[in-house]
């Protein structure tokens, strides 16, 4: 996927000015960033929900169609049980109510709601709303996906243990993926490269992450030490 | 224990309206002015076995559900464009304004010059009750959350699926506050417009010509058979909510079994 000279404005505020980034096809780039500088709008370009004012988002041929989103809410119908809420995203391109039954059991076992399928929304758990959200984008029959911070109001225990979920679902179908998050340790550890934005004309910083996720460790020194690049690019912003 | 609490305030209040009822019948010592509760009591059972009984109770029952049934299904149709659309609302707001100012008694008069007597009803309680219907389902409307909105655009969920998946069940408060409310208002304006109007059958016509007669206890009698009715409904209604709640969970769950 490609940000080819990307202009985009609100009003006075320019949020992109012929901004460049490549993204590797079925990797996770993992973007930080201060608020108000253009995260969300990079997600809402790369799904087509908003058009440049200049520029052009092109989406390799793998990467064209529907879009997955992962919202910092859950955003799940609360009349909706959980099989429902995620059978519901398979009606449009899945018209055998049977195969949309399996797919739905097969997403909702890989997060560990098998048991939860009957409950609504209002019944679960904030991390288990989130895993529901987690099983749709994935059952979605997507190429591209968008993840809005959907790990923000979590505690840490929840929140590794749903990037886990995360990662285990992705490893099985990978997928073209942009990650906004506020916290660079997150995007270190999720990332197979990251950027960091601030600047409209240009990532303030953007890098490829060698070490496969698998061997990450909390005390790598090298991802250390790009956590603190991505920490100093962010304060200096 | 809190319900059978619950129910014992309810009979002791309905009691104590007895008793008021009595001992001010006794006081007033007058059938004309005041009725007591045995002959209004034999005066109902009279009432109830005479041929026209069915007839009566079945027309304002009839032109009650008949008003009813326009009201939900326009006030549904134009809450939802009122809703969606500011321009709409716009436009319908002079008309929703009026009918919530004007006088039942100014409507039914009026369509008492309009339309036939048995019509009247139908129409003046489709005039009360539709602006109540219409608030409820339009700022229902408002209410639908904006980001599931966005999330159904993103994850395709359209058509009949939206409809029934979230456009309803998002709507059901306001859909069912609304129609509670405008059943309650249907009642009673059917029958104020039979009193005014006196169609061949119906409660309120029945209740007119006793009023006519100088019959207090007939009156009385025809009153606690509207009271009965209304409660009928409002029963009815809620009883038709609680099993469609119940249908929807029971096909949920076999579904995602």
């Amino acid at each position: 996927m490609k940000f080819a000279s990307v202009s985009k404005a609100y009003g006075e505020h320019v949020v992109f000015d012929r901004f460049s980034l490549d993204i590797e096809e079925k990797t996770i780039l993992a973007v930080v960033g201060p608020s108000g500088q253009g995260k969300t709008t990079l997600l809402h370009l790369a799904s087509g929900l908003i058009e440049p004012d200049s520029g052009r988002v092109v989406r390799e041929s793998e990467e064209s169609g529907p879009v997955s989103y992962l919202f910092q809410e859950p955003r799940l119908i609360p009349s909706a049980t959980v099989f429902r809420n995620v059978e519901l995203a398979l009606r449009s391109s899945e018209p055998c109510a049977a195969i949309r039954s399996q797919i739905v059991h097969h997403y909702l076992e890989m997060v560990g709601l098998s048991d939860s399928r009957t409950l609504y929304p209002a019944q679960l758990s904030g991390g288990m709303r989130q895993r529901v959200a987690i099983a749709r984008a994935f059952a979605y029959p997507s190429r591209l996906m968008l993840l809005d911070e959907p790990f923000q109001s979590l505690d840490i225990k929840l929140r590794y243990s749903l990037m886990e979920a995360f990662l285990t679902l992705w490893s099985e179908s990978p997928k073209t993926t942009i990650f906004v998050t506020h916290d660079p340790k997150e995007a270190v550890a999720l990332g197979d490269a990251v950027c960091c934005l601030g600047d409209p004309t240009r990532p303030l910083l953007h890098k490829k992450i060698d070490t496969p996720r698998k061997e990450r460790g909390i005390d790598d020194e090298a991802l250390l030490a790009l956590e603190g690049r991505l920490i100093k690019a962010l304060l200096d912003s | 224990m809190r319900s059978v609490k619950h129910t014992l305030a309810i009979l002791i209040s309905a009691a104590l309206l007895l008793v008021i009822w009595q001992v001010g019948a006794s006081l007033i010592d007058s059938q004309i002015l005041l009725p007591g509760l045995t002959p209004v009591l034999s005066a109902l059972v009279t009432i109830m076995g005479e041929g026209p009984f069915l007839a009566n109770v079945t027309e304002t029952v009839v032109r009650a559900l008949q008003s009813f049934l326009i009201i939900v299904v326009s006030a549904s149709i134009l809450g939802v464009l009122g809703g969606k659309y500011p321009l709409f609302s716009a436009m319908m707001s002079p008309f929703v304004t009026m009918l919530k100012a004007v006088p039942v008694m100014s409507i039914i008069l009026l369509a008492f010059i309009w339309f036939t007597s048995g019509q009247v009803p139908l129409f003046s309680a489709f005039l009360m009750g539709f602006p109540i219907m219409y608030v409820q389902v339009e700022s229902g409307w408002r209410t639908i959350d904006p980001s599931l909105t966005e999330m159904c655009d993103l994850y395709q969920i359209r058509g009949v699926d939206r409809l029934i998946h979230f456009t309803i069940p998002s709507l059901a408060p306001s859909l069912v506050t609304g129609a509670r409310v405008a059943l309650s208002m249907v009642w009673k304006v059917v029958i104020a417009a039979e009193v005014l109007t006196v169609p061949r059958y119906g409660v309120g016509s029945r209740m007119q010509l006793a009023q006519v007669q100088l019959q207090t206890d007939r009156v009385l009698s025809w009153t606690l058979i509207a009271i009965l009715l209304t409660a009928l409904g409002d029963l009815l209604f809620e009883l038709v909510v609680r099993l469609g709640a119940r249908a929807k969970k029971a096909v949920d769950r076999r579904r995602a079994a």
